[in-house]
């Protein structure tokens, strides 16, 4: 009954790193255009347990769609044990995008944390060449959250990288890269997604120097098309839903 | 083959319908055309005035099933009638719009707005949402279950269909007073009061303490409760919890349901609806039934 229900095929679900998977699916018939920052809806297992679908930000988008997702319960788990043929019921592309960085903006900082990165690279596809000093910020707990950023690198960003245990790049939070933000508020435009701690101390920077930005958030999640109203997230303008009103929203809507 | 149910004087073409609060139909993301094949569609619980609903988080996945705390966040009757009904009547599909109120006043007042609202199906009395703050439930009460019923039956000029709980000792008798009252048809059922908790941090995991528990864990609750009540009452009742399948809708006919409504699968698998509707018709051609009139309650025991 929704047009957005696809049968996608598993091209390819490989470890990127210690802790992440990444998916390579290929839709089997044709789906709208997905934006950066959209996410797909997959149904891992055919029967009832789980129940519920898993959302996924998209992180790359062509002619396969790609997700970066880490073991965290049990629909990841049977989510990492699909094999290449295998075939799954998707709904998607769904939710809002993030929105082009506004007029006059020179620096675009991208702030991830673990998988929340996934979206960023998505949309540092679109961003490229386009005139844009990109920044990349990621933070991860362990070196099994750090993987090879050269797709990041590819698309011009320059990268930085913390973990907490100090095994890859700076020691810490990813705060501890904040010194690598021009901080213009007219010039500088923040791009974050990560655990809501992380994204909440972005909020805080951004506050203190002006700097307008974009979070996207995550909500357990049932329909994923603004029916169940299951995934509410509290706004400054009241309870919105993450999954059609979301995932982006304005960074002062949230913090 | 004849697929079409009365309930009061309105007519639905089938009887495969959506339960309250798990079916949207966004143009974005729907097919008009397959929403179009429904025999009724029931938006989610209007209120008198704007709710914003519970506290986040709002569901919970458990086994083969959900806990959900919403608490009928909606935008009121006002807003709802304006701005939702216009597009609900381009569908062409029979509406049951359900309401729900905190007393017998706001019922009234609730009814007669809709009451100016032409060409409605029927009006479902959500008597039995868990989520509300409130000790009983309308649903709980069979006296209360009257006289909400009959207040409202006295004034409403489209049919009238009680929403009931499974949370009480004999649905019987809840679905007897509703019927005495005047109700047209009953909705059953609502959620299963339900809870969790996180261990890790000792708290509830829903924002709201306890919640409603829905999906295919709760189906053979449900199918109890509707064959009970079928046996007492000569109302059609429309019958929803956990129906994920064609063989789960039968099971409901043959207990004795006019017509089914998928729910919280709706959430997971959204052709369910259609292909309940599908498999229905697919079992009466084999079975050799033409008129679903003599499937509904055929349960041999």
């Amino acid at each position: 009954m929704q047009k957005v229900q696809k049968i996608y095929k598993v091209i390819n679900n490989k470890k990127l790193c210690q802790q992440f998977f990444h998916l390579c699916l290929k839709p089997v018939s044709a789906i709208p255009e997905i934006k950066p920052g959209q996410f797909i809806h997959i149904k891992v297992s055919q029967g009832l347990e789980p129940v519920f679908r898993r959302p996924f930000s998209v992180a790359r988008a062509g002619k396969n769609v790609e997700v970066i997702y880490e073991v965290v319960g049990k629909g990841t788990e049977i989510l990492s044990q699909k094999k290449p043929g295998e075939i799954l019921d998707v709904l998607g592309p769904l939710g809002n995008s993030f929105c082009k960085p506004p007029k006059g903006v020179k620096q675009v900082v991208m702030i991830g944390g673990g998988v929340g990165v996934a979206p960023l690279l998505a949309l540092s596809d679109v961003l490229k060449g386009r005139g844009y000093e990109m920044v990349l910020l990621y933070g991860g707990r362990i070196k099994g959250h750090t993987f090879n950023m050269r797709t990041f690198c590819k698309n011009g960003c320059k990268v930085y990288v913390a973990t907490e245990d100090g095994s890859v790049g700076i020691k810490g939070r990813v705060d501890k890269l904040y010194t690598k933000i021009k901080a213009n508020a007219k010039e500088t435009f923040i791009y974050t997604c990560g655990p809501r701690p992380m994204m909440a101390s972005v909020a805080a920077f951004a506050r203190k120097h002006g700097v307008q930005g974009q979070v996207s958030c995550e909500e357990v999640m049932a329909c994923g098309v603004g029916t169940c109203l299951g995934c509410a997230i509290e706004t400054r303008s009241g309870y919105k839903t993450v999954c059609d009103d979301g995932p982006v929203f304005d960074i002062n809507e949230i913090f | 083959m004849n697929l079409s149910i009365k309930i009061g004087k309105t007519k639905f073409p089938n009887p495969v319908t959506v339960a309250s609060g798990t079916f949207g139909w966004k143009e974005k993301y729907y097919r008009l055309a397959d929403v179009k094949k429904l025999g009724a569609i029931v938006p989610k619980t209007i209120t008198l005035h704007a709710q914003k609903g519970n506290p986040p988080p709002r569901i919970h996945e458990t086994p083969a099933g959900m806990l959900n705390a919403i608490g009928i966040e909606n935008a009121g009757a006002d807003a709802f009638i304006q701005e939702k009904i216009p597009m609900y009547k381009k569908l062409k599909v029979p509406l049951i719009v359900s309401v729900s109120a905190h007393s017998e006043k706001d019922f009234i007042q609730l009814i007669e707005k809709f009451n100016g609202v032409k060409g409605l199906g029927a009006l479902e009395l959500n008597l039995s949402c868990p989520n509300l703050k409130k000790k009983t439930l309308v649903a709980q009460d069979p006296k209360a279950t009257h006289r909400i019923v009959k207040a409202v039956k006295k004034r409403a000029k489209m049919p009238i269909i009680a929403k009931l709980s499974p949370n009480v000792t004999d649905i019987t008798k809840i679905a007897e007073a509703a019927e005495d009252a005047g109700a047209d048809g009953l909705s059953m059922i609502n959620t299963l009061a339900g809870m969790a908790i996180d261990v890790k941090t000792r708290k509830p995991v829903l924002g709201n303490v306890t919640g409603g528990l829905s999906g295919p864990a709760v189906r053979p609750v449900a199918l109890n409760i509707v064959y009970r009540a079928a046996q007492k009452v000569n109302i059609p009742i429309i019958a929803m919890g956990g129906i994920a399948t064609a063989n789960d809708a039968l099971e409901f006919l043959i207990a004795g349901a006019s017509m089914v409504a998928v729910g919280t699968m709706n959430f997971i698998n959204p052709s369910a609806p259609l292909e309940v509707l599908a498999g229905i018709k697919k079992y009466m051609r084999e079975q050799k039934i033409k008129d679903i009139q003599k499937l509904i309650g055929s349960i041999r025991t």
